[in-house]
């Protein structure tokens, strides 16, 4: 709604620069007659503009950690209602008779079909403080179905011999996760066997192993999901009108893809704060440029009145005003993207929410992102410096000339 | 008569106080004239000015200046009604103090369809003819007062205005400045045809215009033709 009047005021801002413009070096050069104040304004807003760039671009290091783990032609099967794998169950025949179903795949070891388990289990991080950390038992096909998966180190894990292969990322986190070491899980010792990545998936925040070697040692009996693989993305709409019309066989079907991004959602609480201080932030940014912009037009009033008696119109003296506000805050939107551009890469953290379990993934600055916080600087240089320039363009030429 | 001023009065409010400035002036300058304005303080010269200018608006009265009804125009129409008729020249020059000579001196082209190089060769033009072209890219604060005031002037011409309004023009310069600004005024309307209005308190200054007009109490007092 709010673009709506802003796309045409910025088109026309653009129009008056063109036609009869006051020349934007005079704004440009009378931003650095005031030093102090144009640089601490400019400052402000690059704070605002970066924090505003470091929020967004958590919220897109979880997405792309979720949306990056799923795959159109895999669907994980789960209990009706359950909304995650922790909190559902598939027993044994359902897994016996979806592993053999003929709508899915199978390459040359066999059906790409893998019933999992999945728990959580608190580990020491290496900062101290606990956290919980996903375990994923899986089927020898779990691994030849997620090839964003790749050993580092050591080896995939072997069935029957409680051995646990850990993402890379999780090994700078966590303490006692090294190759080689041992963990202690349902009253066992595991060994590490092998170090993988996974691409910055949320595969990169599990820490894998036999699915039969999880289940005995945390004495169940039933898996959590089956992941399975189908020839084409068509055929899921097949498997779920299958299962539906197989009494034995009540169980959810979701894309691998919908089943990640829908648990982008665990970033929602750390992006509601984020969002939360850059609206505060934001709006103390607004007013130090518009404070800036009235001080520019109380101190300007003579030439204001000159450039008025001259012949320019109110409304070339409202764009000029406006186009300095835009300039200001435009500098400020690029020192902040650029700082922002610092965070890129770096590892951090959250609580999946729908899990409950650690998440990892790394804050992703895109130029898509930076671009974003420039307009968003713009926009800030239109709301703010919009009263003082209308101030500027209203002022009695007579009395202006005056000083 | 490029200017007509019929019955002009200009009050202002103080609340619902009514100060009267300008009451019932009756006034005629034909083209090419060089009037001064004098007065003591208060007496309504620069108001007049002002309201000549376009600048400003009369509260009574009706008043015409290059065949334009100004009662009659818009904000909008009066701003570019002063772009093409007017020229101002100020006591404290009203230089844009970020832009150089050749900037300052260029502003009011901005608002002419003129191509660059054409602006350009009419700066040049008006900057030659204040003697200044060595100074054109100069901030003001690179200049002495009597060019920043030249440069003023050559603002003033740059759009080939028919008339001149002047505040105070040599109110803050010496006197060979002022003598030299004074001059160059004379050049203009000898030379160009200019009409000049210009209000000051210096007999000096006003012994340059043609005719020297002297109100008392926002009130026409007397009209002296100082030479032909």
């Amino acid at each position: 709604m709010l673009f709506l009047v802003l796309i045409p005021y910025l088109a026309w801002l653009a129009w008056a620069a063109l036609r009869h413009p006051v020349p934007l070096s005079y704004n440009w050069r009378s931003l650095w007659q005031r030093k102090v104040g144009t640089i601490s304004t400019a400052a402000a807003i690059a704070v605002v503009v970066g924090i505003f760039v470091v929020v967004l671009s958590l919220s897109q290091g979880i997405s792309r950690a979720f949306v990056s783990s799923g795959r159109e032609d895999q669907a994980v099967l789960i209990r009706p209602n359950s909304r995650t794998e922790l909190g559902s169950t598939v027993d044994r025949d359902q897994a016996r008779i979806i592993r053999f179903h003929p709508l899915v795949a199978q390459d040359d070891q066999g059906p790409l079909a893998s019933a999992e388990c999945f728990i959580v289990n608190l580990l020491e991080q290496r900062e101290g403080g606990g956290a919980n950390v996903a375990f994923r038992g899986m089927e020898p096909a779990g691994i030849r179905m997620r090839p964003q998966a790749k050993l580092v180190a050591g080896r995939w894990f072997r069935s029957g011999l409680s051995e646990l292969v850990v993402p890379q990322r999780m090994v700078a986190r966590f303490a006692g996760v090294e190759l080689g070491k041992t963990l202690v899980l349902g009253g066992k010792e595991w060994r590490i066997v092998g170090i993988f990545e996974a691409g910055g998936s949320a595969f990169d925040s599990e820490i894998w192993t036999d699915v039969e070697d999880l289940l005995q040692a945390k004495k169940r009996t039933v898996y959590s999901s089956m992941m399975v693989r189908l020839a084409s993305p068509e055929r899921v709409v097949g498997l779920a009108q299958a299962l539906e019309d197989d009494k034995r066989l009540k169980l959810e079907v979701h894309t691998e893809r919908d089943y990640f991004a829908q648990q982008t959602e665990a970033g929602k609480p750390i992006q509601v704060l984020g969002n939360l201080i850059t609206v505060i932030l934001t709006i103390g940014a607004i007013f130090a440029a518009m404070n800036t912009m009235y001080a520019a037009v109380a101190g300007r009033t003579a030439e204001i009145g000159t450039l008025r008696a001259i012949g320019f119109r109110r409304r070339e003296i409202l764009a000029s005003f406006q186009w300095e506000a835009l300039m200001l805050c435009a500098v400020g939107g690029v020192v902040g993207a650029c700082l922002a551009l610092s965070f890129n890469g770096i590892q951090t953290a959250t609580t999946n929410f729908d899990t409950f379990s650690d998440i990892s993934f790394a804050f992703t600055i895109t130029p898509r992102l930076m671009l974003k916080g420039v307009a968003f600087s713009i926009l800030m240089g239109m709301l703010g410096g919009f009263p003082p320039a209308w101030r500027a363009s209203r002022l009695p030429v007579a009395e202006a000339m005056k000083g | 008569m490029i200017i007509r001023c019929r019955e002009l009065s200009k009050s202002y409010f103080r609340g619902s106080l009514e100060i009267p400035v300008l009451q019932g002036l009756e006034l005629e300058i034909p083209e090419g004239g060089y009037y001064a304005l004098m007065g003591p303080s208060g007496s309504g010269k620069t108001t007049l000015l002002n309201l000549i200018a376009g600048i400003d608006r009369p509260t009574g009265g009706s008043l015409e200046v290059c065949g334009f009804a100004l009662n009659d125009l818009d904000d909008d129409e009066l701003a570019g009604w002063r772009a093409s008729h007017v020229g101002f020249i100020f006591q404290n020059y009203n230089l844009v103090p970020v832009l150089n000579a050749f900037e300052n001196v260029e502003l009011p082209l901005l608002l002419t369809d003129l191509s660059r190089a054409q602006r350009r060769e009419r700066v040049m033009e008006a900057l030659d003819l204040v003697n200044l072209t060595d100074r054109l890219g100069n901030y003001p604060r690179q200049l002495s007062g009597g060019q920043e005031q030249r440069v003023a002037i050559a603002r003033a011409i740059v759009g080939d205005p028919e008339l001149l309004v002047a505040d105070e023009p040599t109110g803050s310069l010496d006197a060979r400045n002022a003598e030299e600004v004074l001059a160059l005024m004379e050049r203009l309307n000898r030379d160009l045809g200019k009409t000049i209005l210009m209000v000051t308190h210096d007999p000096k200054a006003a012994q340059h215009a043609r005719v020297q007009v002297h109100l008392e109490k926002g009130v026409l007092e007397r009209t002296v033709e100082v030479r032909k």
